[in-house]
């Protein structure tokens, strides 16, 4: 018989130490999203009452809240987000059902990849080139299509991916009946890989949520309560970036409120996403 | 003992009478991009019975099988030459269109495939892409189909449910139902029982055993003792080739070519 000889001292030693470092590094990373949190609910819980919800930004030293930041940010999102899913899930579907092997769809992949950590002050101002300046003024729907671009390679990229994770055992079953290719992917494929597939919408989402840069360039921002998306839109993320650089203390508590804002939305839609990933296949 | 002959053929296909010939397969080879995997094979299935395919892996018996549907199309690299007959009509003309074929041939994979929907949904898939039924006529081709695949008694209770929340068993039993409901004439079986329990497994050769009353059937298995239960003729291959096709009974009991005997009495494989 033979036995298991403990291991020698240096190994439990560097065994140990290698423990170590794991746990201080996890523990400077959930200290600092700690810390954020904190100051995020420390200092915002205080500006969240009602008039948030009800008044628009306010002149200095008079009484205002967010509601045209939200409305807008909420628009242009929404607009977003239809635009980026419909060219997402149709460009994802194309790499993974047609294009997989080819060197065209290699090419497309790669670009999109590119695309997907391509810093968003970049996406504002080609936006800001292409739209902006040529109609010569700010507006929402430039804010939007800025925010797409940001949120389509992302659903591009889940989308494929959760597409192949689909067996071609299954796809082949369904042509084996005499459906389509397309048919077999609208009826059969996206149906199994849909939570998937909204996962990676909603991680779209709140990626684009807090998005200042892009619409610097492109939404500006506005005063007053407006539903006109040609126009300048007001929204959250630059209302933060303005008030919590002014000098009034009644302009940075509701900045303060605003990130609580969109620090909530983002993890209420990351977790979420985390449960509808999670649910088993069973309808 | 079996006679040995003393210069054993190396290949033995029965011809079949073509009365009884359902599915009549010339000189077909096929090819995976520049690899052979199929050369010159004939061979015919017979109406209302059950051919079983058997032949160590890779000896491209799920190739064959591949081609009787056309399943290979979806692949751009791949293609076959020669001629697959269904009723005397060559289904690999490019004028037959494969929609068409695929409902006159049927396919049942080696791993249960049920589709994300209910079990009811699962039936009725492929009815609805060929036959525009009524309510009441589509619950009654589910029902039957259900019945033939000998799983309504599992089901009827719960046919809104996910196809997917049955058993491993049960979820073939689907797909054979699943097949049957487009009403084809010949139905392909590759493997269908190697993801199963020896009681799903006798379960299923059950079902394929009241199925070959209507269908022509052809099955490919790995596993000898179900060939030998459930078919009437067994085809034997060997690296893309057709080495011998004959009676069930026959072709296991005496073989005539070496590589079959050598084969079925556990020489190789």
């Amino acid at each position: 018989m033979t036995t298991v000889a403990a291991p020698r001292l240096s190994r439990r030693i560097s065994e140990g130490l290698f423990l170590t470092f794991c746990w201080v590094a996890t523990g400077i990373a959930i200290l600092a999203l700690a810390a954020i949190l904190w100051s995020l609910l420390s200092q915002g819980i205080g500006g969240l009452d009602l008039n948030i919800f009800t008044k628009s930004t306010p002149a200095p030293g008079s009484e205002g809240g967010l509601l045209n930041a939200i409305l807008g940010s909420l628009m242009m999102c929404v607009v977003a987000m239809i635009g980026a899913v419909f060219i997402g899930v149709l460009a994802g579907t194309w790499l993974s059902e047609y294009a997989r092997d080819s060197h065209y769809g290699k090419v497309v992949r790669f670009l999109n990849d590119v695309l997907l950590s391509a810093p968003s002050i970049l996406v504002g101002l080609f936006v800001y080139t292409i739209l902006v300046a040529p109609l010569k003024g700010f507006s929402g729907l430039a804010g939007s299509v800025a925010l797409a671009l940001l949120a389509a390679p992302v659903i591009t990229r889940t989308t494929e991916d959760v597409l192949r994770l689909q067996p071609i055992a299954l796809r082949e079953a369904s042509v084996a009946l005499g459906a389509p290719v397309w048919r077999t992917i609208l009826t059969v494929i996206w149906k199994a890989a849909q939570g998937g597939m909204l996962t990676g919408a909603l991680l779209a989402f709140a990626r684009i949520s807090g998005e200042t840069a892009p619409l610097l360039f492109t939404a500006l921002n506005n005063q007053f309560l407006s539903l006109d998306l040609t126009k300048p839109t007001a929204n959250l993320p630059v209302v933060i970036f303005n008030f919590a650089l002014s000098a009034y203390d009644d302009w940075r508590r509701l900045a303060w409120a605003g990130a609580l804002l969109i620090a909530a939305t983002v993890l209420t839609v990351t977790i979420v996403a985390r449960i509808i990933a999670r649910e088993p296949r069973r309808s | 003992m079996n006679a040995q002959l003393e210069n054993p053929p190396e290949t033995a296909v029965l011809e079949l009478p073509p009365e009884v010939v359902k599915l009549a397969i010339k000189d077909l080879s096929f090819f995976y991009g520049q690899k052979q995997a199929l050369f010159d094979v004939s061979v015919s299935f017979a109406a209302d019975a059950v051919t079983a395919l058997i032949g160590p892996s890779g000896c491209g018996k799920s190739t064959l099988l591949r081609v009787l549907n056309r399943m290979y199309s979806l692949y751009p690299g791949q293609r076959a030459q020669g001629q697959v007959m269904l009723d005397g009509e060559d289904m690999l003309s490019p004028r037959v269109d494969v929609a068409t074929l695929r409902a006159r041939v049927g396919m049942v994979f080696q791993k249960p495939t049920p589709f994300p929907m209910s079990i009811y949904d699962n039936v009725a898939y492929g009815v609805k892409l060929y036959e525009k039924l009524s309510k009441a006529d589509m619950a009654i081709r589910v029902e039957d189909s259900l019945r033939r695949a000998a799983l309504w008694d599992e089901v009827k209770d719960k046919l809104k449910e996910s196809g997917l929340s049955l058993s491993g068993g049960q979820q073939q039993r689907l797909c054979v139902a699943r097949g049957i409901a487009v009403k084809p004439e010949v139905l392909l079986l590759d493997e269908p029982a190697s993801a199963l329990d020896p009681i799903s497994t006798a379960r299923l050769e059950e079902t394929i055993a009241e199925l070959k009353r209507d269908y022509t059937i052809v099955i490919v298995t790995h596993n000898m003792g179900q060939a030998a239960r459930l078919s009437d003729h067994t085809g034997f291959m060997y690296l893309g080739k057709l080495i011998e096709f004959g009676e069930t009974e026959q072709l296991f009991t005496n073989p005539v070519t070496t590589r079959a005997r050598d084969y079925i009495t556990g020489r190789f494989g």
